[in-house]
């Protein structure tokens, strides 16, 4: 029974319903690019680790940055879910899942890079069945597996009430809607249950992402080679992630808004406000990079000097300052003032942070290896193409496994846009009275009395 | 319970390299090929390093350090690596899942990466010595198989394992006598007398590795770099 | 396009107990595996103190996790009154 809210929200239903050729070409080339990093990574599993760039001393470089990348992005869907659904912000609501998806699916690429890099892959469950504790490469294991699970299941638990709508729809995989949508109804009942539910894992999966680049930063942190043995890291991997992730949602929002024509729902306003968020990263950004770096330099301590001096002038001055580019002056340029182009804007300084961020990574892992204390003959790490197609198959791969979830789930949550249209108005104008002075306070969220599931807010 | 260590006197050591050579015919380390040794991946357990000031030239043999407080067990994921009770680290090749992490966190680079498989078992090699893999860590390990072999002797001939028994090979092969190896616990043996010396330091000691390869400087005032 | 129910409802109820099953057994397994961890290290005389102190923050989270799995499961599967 379509009605006029249906017609009002059919361009969010679209991307399941209709399949075009441009997702069959897409696919196509992702699968592609897939298959050259499968490749790649077969000779490697069949040859040993040596088809790649690294030997002595450099022993950790492309899999390791991007195994610290992939994770820093995964940041992405805690702060804007679950730290603007605590703060009730309205502009969240066509955002959150978009972002929620980017956390979960990225989270996979990130642990596979690890793999990847392990000499004897074939022996991975020697970490379950043998794993030492006091490593943080354990406790790496551990926080990301808790992060995996917390997150699915924030990505989850909002998607229930979409699961119903699109079982209640006639169209195709009645049987994985009907599955997943666990019996939703809207009852009072269950609506109580899974507003609770939700609030917990939004109070929840903050801790567990702060400590999941935290410990991140601990494999560096905790040996005491020059500029890795620094207190400051846990602080700034997790903002560091926080910056990239944002920068990863804003242009997966662009991308989305482009192709399945969902202007009126990500709007300009949208990016203005992340682009503002995205500029405070900036700037904290830079301000834990200055202090990092000051401190170094200031102390005049021989070894890290010598780490130092080939990042700002040696043989890493390319990275390091393309880094301090894509990081901060095109950012500041972009962000400063957006005026009329919001969007272009924002998604300027979100693809040039994305690139800096990766930069940064590399500047963390490789330039300490590369210098080490003793007079070791040192060496300069080049990647080989099986460290190129490695990294590309793995964006292809997280790309593709974005591109199927949009396929079969709503990528903007349309009972948040439709609670946000029908009670949204209301609730903040209650809010904003009750700050101003002669007003008591609103009256508490969740009153009964409303019938029929899709119309029946679930209210935070 | 013994404490083996090793001194090294650096105004001896002529660089020869006889001590390289004899580690690795000892202990099956793997010649990579003049390719992967120009891509820096040459496995010495052993290996001279040489350090240059102002006022000198120095070659720094350097085995493995054997730490009693080694940066590379604490980060190791699977109990690969590991300090015995006698003061050895450990390498347990068939537990490596080879994430280098131990590699990463060795401030003396005293670990090294089976980047291929360099080599297959074949006649020639020392059977006491296992070969290794691709994709696992290897390093000096005070050629342990050396004691396990001293200490059967001694068992079977129902006595103590003696002094001068258990010798690495790289102790027995230096031409100039400059690697002493023994019992640091012992205080009358030549390698406890000669770490208390005035020219004696310890490589990158403010760490707080606690090494148990100590040097000996070529001259009394030199005591550090 | 109107479609009868052509799923039984019997099919979907089985899929979502062995969905919820599956999550018992997958927090089950890492807590129990976080546990073993602590039996080696201390089999082993490492140093527990590490695996105790994280297991203390460890475990209590993923029992969290799999108490909001379950209260969910519980709260939309078995509420009658939608039936």
């Amino acid at each position: 029974m379509p009605d006029a809210t249906f017609e009002q929200d059919a361009a969010l239903f679209a991307p399941i319903e209709r399949t075009g050729r441009a997702f069959y070409w897409t696919v196509g080339a992702l699968l592609l690019l897939i298959l050259w990093g499968a490749i790649a990574y077969w000779v490697q599993f069949d040859e040993g680790l040596g088809v790649t760039g690294l030997h002595q001393p450099v022993s950790w470089g492309f899999y390791v940055t991007n195994f610290v990348f992939f994770i820093g992005i995964s940041h992405a869907g805690t702060l804007i879910s679950a730290i603007l659904r605590l703060s009730k912000a309205e502009w969240r609501r066509p955002i959150t899942r978009m972002a929620e998806v980017i956390t979960v699916m990225v989270l996979f690429i990130g642990a596979a890079q690890i793999l990847v890099d392990l000499g004897r892959p074939d022996r991975m469950l020697n970490i379950i069945r043998y794993g030492r504790y006091q490593s943080p490469l354990l406790w790496d294991a551990t926080s990301i597996s808790a992060y995996l699970t917390a997150s699915t299941l924030y990505l989850y638990l909002p998607l229930i009430p979409d699961v119903a709508i699109l079982r209640d729809r006639p169209g195709k995989r009645r049987l994985l809607y009907t599955v997943l949508a666990l019996g939703w109804r809207g009852t009072e009942r269950q609506r109580e249950v899974l507003n609770r539910a939700i609030a917990i894992m939004a109070v929840l999966v903050i801790p567990i992402a702060v400590s999941v680049h935290t410990v991140v930063s601990f494999v560096f942190s905790m040996t005491i080679q020059p500029m890795w043995h620094s207190t400051i890291f846990g602080p700034y991997f997790v903002a560091g992630a926080i910056f990239s992730g944002i920068a990863a949602i804003i242009v997966a929002m662009a991308i989305i808004r482009r192709v399945y024509h969902l202007q009126d729902y990500l709007k300009p306003i949208h990016f203005r406000y992340l682009g503002h968020l995205l500029l405070v990263m900036t700037l904290l950004w830079f301000y834990l990079t200055f202090a990092e770096y000051l401190t170094g330099f200031y102390g005049n301590e021989p070894e890290e000097m010598k780490v130092f001096w080939s990042k700002f002038t040696g043989p890493f001055w390319p990275f390091f300052w393309g880094m301090v580019l894509f990081n901060l002056v095109v950012p500041l340029a972009c962000l400063v003032r957006l005026g009329r182009h919001a969007v272009g804007r924002t998604v300027t300084a979100s693809v040039s942070v994305v690139i800096g961020m990766w930069l940064e990574r590399f500047n963390i892992v490789v330039p300490t290896l590369s210098n080490p204390r003793l007079p070791f003959p040192e060496g300069q790490y080049w990647p080989t193409w099986i460290e190129g197609a490695e990294t590309a198959g793995s964006f292809a791969l997280f790309i593709l496994f974005y591109v199927l979830f949009v396929k079969l789930f709503p990528i903007i949550s349309i009972w948040e846009i439709r609670e946000g249209r029908e009670t949204g108005l209301k609730e903040v104008e209650e809010r904003l009275l009750s700050y101003l002075p002669g007003r008591s306070a609103p009256a508490p969220p969740g009153v009964g009395g409303r019938e029929g599931h899709e119309r029946a807010p679930i209210r935070l | 319970m013994a404490l083996w260590g090793m001194v090294i006197d650096l105004d001896r050591c002529t660089g020869c390299q006889a001590c390289v050579m004899a580690c690795k015919a000892e202990n099956n380390v793997p010649a990579v090929g003049a390719r992967e040794a120009s891509r820096g991946r040459t496995i010495s357990w052993m290996q001279v390093l040489t350090e240059e000031t102002e006022e000198r030239l120095r070659f720094l043999p350097r085995p493995c350090l054997q730490c009693d407080d080694p940066p590379c067990t604490k980060v190791c994921p699977v109990y690969a690596t590991y300090r015995n009770p006698e003061g050895i680290v450990a390498q347990v090749y068939a537990r490596c899942i080879g994430c280098r992490f131990c590699m990463a966190a060795c401030p003396y680079n005293a670990k090294y990466f089976n980047w291929y498989r360099y080599q297959k078992e074949a006649p020639g090699q020392n059977p006491d010595v296992s070969v290794r893999t691709k994709g696992v860590v290897e390093k000096c390990t005070f050629c342990h198989h050396r004691l396990q072999k001293a200490r059967e002797r001694a068992g079977v001939e129902k006595r103590e394992l003696g002094p001068g028994e258990y010798v690495t090979a790289c102790a027995e092969a230096c031409p100039a006598r400059a690697i002493v190896f023994g019992d640091l616990s012992d205080p009358r043996s030549e390698v406890a007398r000669l770490a208390r010396s005035p020219r004696a330091f310890r490589l990158l000691e403010e760490l707080g590795t606690k090494p148990k390869v100590v040097y000996l400087a070529e001259r009394e005032s030199d005591g550090r770099a | 396009m109107s479609e009868l129910q052509s799923v039984s409802d019997r099919t979907v109820r089985a899929i979502q107990w062995g969905m919820g099953g599956a999550i018992v057994l997958f927090i089950g397994g890492i807590v129990i595996w976080i546990l073993h961890l602590i039996r080696t290290a201390w089999r082993l005389t490492d140093v527990p103190s590490a695996s105790i102190g994280i297991s203390l923050v460890a475990i209590p989270v993923f029992l969290i996790l799999l108490a909001v799995v379950l209260y969910v499961f519980w709260g939309l599967l078995g509420d009658r009154s939608a039936r």
